[in-house]
């Protein structure tokens, strides 16, 4: 058995061993992920991070089974997705995957109709459909008015939207978005974060994503896995990996600004129990520093 | 499709490589007439033998050129068939007849005669045009070859310019086609089952949105070109400079020797009776 | 004379319905040669509008009212010939959001060369001014690559090159760090910060990332089509309230510091980057020691 790093009673998802290598026998071969072993804890919300070429898109794609790995197994509730290689469809619609700016990916004439795509391939029933689709959109934050327009004609932001509810109205047990917020203005960002967490909390489903943006993990996950040259650099709470924030430097991450503030201060002999790497974090600590009142206008 | 390369551009030094390409298109079209010149036996022999020598001289392996000669087998294989079948020889013993089959001798020599005229036409403009010049030196050739064109308002320039953004946005319109594919299969849609009409249905939600970004695409394209003061190929200068060298006067020279040469055993042959002529 | 002077400037595109939609309202702005300018505003503002009006790249100008004097060209003006259109290509360089969008050719150094071939540069100029782009933008050992085998940040200092090489006085930068890595953003926020200082070529930004705008001379933010702030980074910085009503966020240790001095601590500005916090949060707390 494997060293599994952050290791769960049941895991939803569970990598063994798993490496994957592209174009394999070719000049152009590649390792893009070694030798992995992770849990990613159910019901949670788990962030992955690390640089473009670290593995993670590979580690994503790996999830709901739309690449298999070259070596080691992908559980799924315990079970190898690739034991019935012919239904992996089936695990497709357990693993919700929106994949990077996955606005280009509408086709249909309404919002609607392209969030039914994918409940419609489920083979549901057309009650059931718009059941799910109506529930999605308020997910996202999407007005009725606009399920009847066409996707072309919405801004980015409403586009991405629409693109996430596409999944989301599958009902998987695992959603995973891979950069969900790329490219949106901190407005959008926020809007699209706050919805993906009150999804995770009122649904109970495992939520998986991936970024760039350490602040917004710092913000919104419970576990955070940070990948690095293929492999699990670390993975754990949010505490436990934000409190390595040297480590994640070390690899060349960019740290939240006030995790770096915190290093700073230490420096200057200011340290603090705990680690900080939220804005409301660090106000109560700073407060409890220099015995200000706790929750002034903010 | 990581390793997706456009065209069948060999990267190699060697003297072909290093040649310049507009005189290239320039044999590639030479090399076509030679091959329809040839008429008997002998002028056969030395096309093949003189294709044999460019395989050589433009270190090309002798695997990569014949794969471009497979997707041809089918064709070639029917001409010579027909042409075994259908020849008709006068005053001539044919050397096999069943029912209403018959075989001539001039009939296989002739069906050979024209598998070796294919066979050197494709390796030989292959070794000219693609397995030695990249796409973009070709595009380049042709439009300075055709510039003279432009005098009686043929938008040679546009052309080539069209050509160049085709060579620039095919991979990267290849690996989003890869893109869009993994999100609809993430979606449920299934591309490898089914009749051919479901399986043409399936691959609307994949057609749509490329045509989307590609329009998107071309928009912000010319946009940014405006930005960067394209306005047509007036007054355009390039950074390539292509300058003829004594190499391609001389190869050249060489490839009319050749087609002087076919041309003679063609007179001569005729002249003296030489057998198997076509 | 600033390089751009903009007086007054309104404009609208038209809707499919007929109705016009007001995208820029008002614009008093002028910008001296040498500035480092970031444009702050949510998705609609109409930053990237006001950007492209100064290089004459919008579709239809019915809309457009006032003055934009871009180096003395009037470019709203009725009578501006297709030359001064050049001319004011030739001073103003765009650097758009996608990599991948703006690369024409499919070799990096035909890409550079680009521009100046359009221009009429003939060789040996051309090659001289495409080399010393490329060694610019630190791209010089990928001349001969294909810009789709590229990294984001590559591809976009290869069209950084390309605009170089044209010889601009302002480089524009349409949000061209938005679709970028953490990597690939440093790449091109240290390139354009290096052509500002060490080549005097003016800069204008345009971004949502609030820690771009906190490294420049200038921030002006743009909301509903109106200039709502225009200052220093410390001057809009100290704006939080109004930043955040335009949808934006200041940045995290900026915005400690700010609701630790509502909370009553006193601090001494700026507090633009971490760096400048940790120095004021570390003064307060040697004055608490002490006393």
């Amino acid at each position: 058995m494997a060293d599994i790093i952050h290791p769960a009673d049941n895991p939803k998802i569970r990598l063994l061993n798993v490496s994957y290598i592209y174009s394999k026998g070719t000049p152009f071969e590649m390792k893009a992920l070694d030798t992995v072993s992770l849990d990613i804890h159910a019901g949670k919300l788990t962030g992955i991070i690390g640089h473009t070429g670290s593995g993670k898109s590979t580690m994503v794609q790996l999830f709901n089974g739309l690449t298999s790995p070259t070596l080691g197994k992908v559980l799924l509730d315990g079970e190898d997705i690739w034991a019935k290689p012919k239904e992996i469809g089936k695990i497709r619609f357990r693993v919700g995957l929106v994949m990077q700016y996955p606005e280009y990916q509408l086709f249909e004439e309404t919002v609607a109709s392209d969030i039914a795509f994918g409940p419609k391939n489920m083979g549901l029933s057309k009650e059931e459909i718009d059941e799910r689709v109506a529930e999605a959109a308020s997910f996202v934050g999407l007005s009725p008015e606009l399920m009847d327009q066409s996707p072309f004609d919405l801004s980015g932001g409403q586009k991405r939207r629409v693109a996430i509810a596409g999944i989301m109205a599958m009902r998987p047990e695992v959603l995973v978005l891979d950069e969900p917020a790329a490219g949106l203005d901190p407005q959008g960002r926020r809007a699209i974060f706050s919805g993906i967490k009150a999804y995770n909390r009122l649904t109970g489903c495992t939520v998986i994503i991936v970024s760039h943006s350490m602040e917004d993990m710092a913000e919104f996950c419970d576990d955070v896995v940070v990948m690095a040259h293929s492999k699990v650099l670390m993975a754990g709470s949010r505490d436990e990996i934000f409190a390595h924030a040297d480590k994640l430097e070390s690899v060349g991450l960019d740290i939240p600004q006030i995790t770096r503030l915190s290093l700073m201060l230490a420096k200057e002999g200011i340290s603090f129990p705990e680690s900080l790497y939220t804005v409301g974090y660090a106000s109560d600590a700073f407060k409890a520093l220099f015995g200000l009142e706790k929750g002034g206008n903010a | 499709m990581k390793g997706f390369a456009f065209g069948q551009y060999y990267p190699a030094d060697s003297v072909m490589h290093r040649l310049d390409p507009r005189m290239k298109v320039i044999a590639a079209v030479l090399y076509i007439v030679a091959a329809f010149l040839c008429k008997n036996f002998f002028s056969f022999l030395l096309l093949l033998v003189t294709t044999l020598f460019l395989i050589l001289i433009s270190k090309i392996p002798v695997k990569i050129v014949l794969r471009s000669i497979r997707a041809l087998i089918f064709i070639m294989a029917f001409t010579a068939i027909i042409n075994i079948f259908w020849f008709v020889e006068k005053d001539a013993q044919p050397i096999f007849q069943w029912k209403f089959i018959t075989i001539y001798t001039g009939g296989l020599f002739n069906a050979l005669f024209i598998l070796v005229r294919i066979t050197c036409m494709v390796i030989g403009t292959g070794i000219f045009l693609t397995y030695t010049t990249s796409p973009i030196a070709l595009t380049d050739a042709i439009e300075r070859l055709l510039r003279p064109l432009a005098k009686i308002k043929v938008p040679v320039h546009e052309f080539a310019m069209m050509m160049t953004i085709a060579l620039r946005f095919i991979p990267t319109i290849v690996e989003e086609t890869d893109k869009i594919m993994s999100a609809q299969k993430a979606r449920g849609a299934d591309f490898t089952s089914g009749s051919l009409m479901s399986r043409a249905k399936a691959l609307i939600p994949v057609i749509i949105p490329l045509f989307a970004s590609a329009f998107r695409r071309a928009g912000e394209l010319a946009t940014a070109m405006e930005c960067r003061c394209y306005h047509g190929g007036e007054g355009r200068t390039k950074l390539r400079i292509l300058k003829y060298h004594a190499r391609d006067v001389f190869f050249i020279l060489l490839l009319l020797i050749f087609v002087g040469g076919i041309i003679a055993i063609n007179i001569f042959g005729s002249r003296y009776g030489w057998v198997y002529t076509m | 004379m600033p390089l751009i002077d903009i007086k007054n400037l309104s404009y609208a595109y038209r809707e499919e319905n007929g109705e016009p939609i007001p995208v820029l309202k008002n614009i008093h702005l002028s910008v001296e040669e040498g500035e480092y300018v970031v444009i702050l505003g949510h998705n609609g503002s109409g930053k990237s509008t006001l950007a492209k009006l100064m290089n004459m790249v919008v579709d239809d100008y019915e809309f457009a009212q006032g003055e934009i004097f871009v180096d003395g060209i009037n470019v709203l003006s009725e009578e501006i010939t297709d030359e001064d259109v050049l001319t004011l290509r030739k001073i103003v360089g765009m650097v758009f959001q996608n990599p991948d969008n703006q690369l024409v050719a499919t070799i990096v150094e035909e890409d550079v060369a680009f521009g100046p071939e359009n221009l009429g540069v003939p060789n040996p100029e051309l090659r001289e001014r495409v080399d010393r782009a490329l060694a610019t933008v630190g791209m010089s050992e990928y001349a001969h690559h294909e810009p789709h085998r590229l990294s984001g940040g590559q591809k976009q200092r290869v069209a950084i090159a390309g605009i170089i090489a044209m010889m601009p006085r302002v480089m524009i930068f349409d949000e061209s760090t938005a679709m970028l890595d953490p990597i690939g953003r440093r790449e091109v926020i240290d390139t354009l910060e290096m052509l500002n200082r060490e080549k005097g070529i003016t800069v204008l930004s345009i971004t949502h990332y609030m820690d771009e705008a906190a490294r420049a001379d200038r921030v002006i933010v743009l909301d509903d089509g109106k200039i709502l702030l225009d200052g220093t980074p410390a001057e809009v910085f100290a704006h939080g309230d109004t930043l955040r009503a335009a949808g934006l966020e200041l940045p995290q240790c900026t915005a400690l510091c700010y609701e630790l001095m509502a909370a009553g601590l006193e601090l001494e500005g700026p507090f633009n980057t971490p760096e400048q916090c940790a120095k004021a949060l570390a003064k307060a707390w040697r004055e608490k020691v002490v006393d």
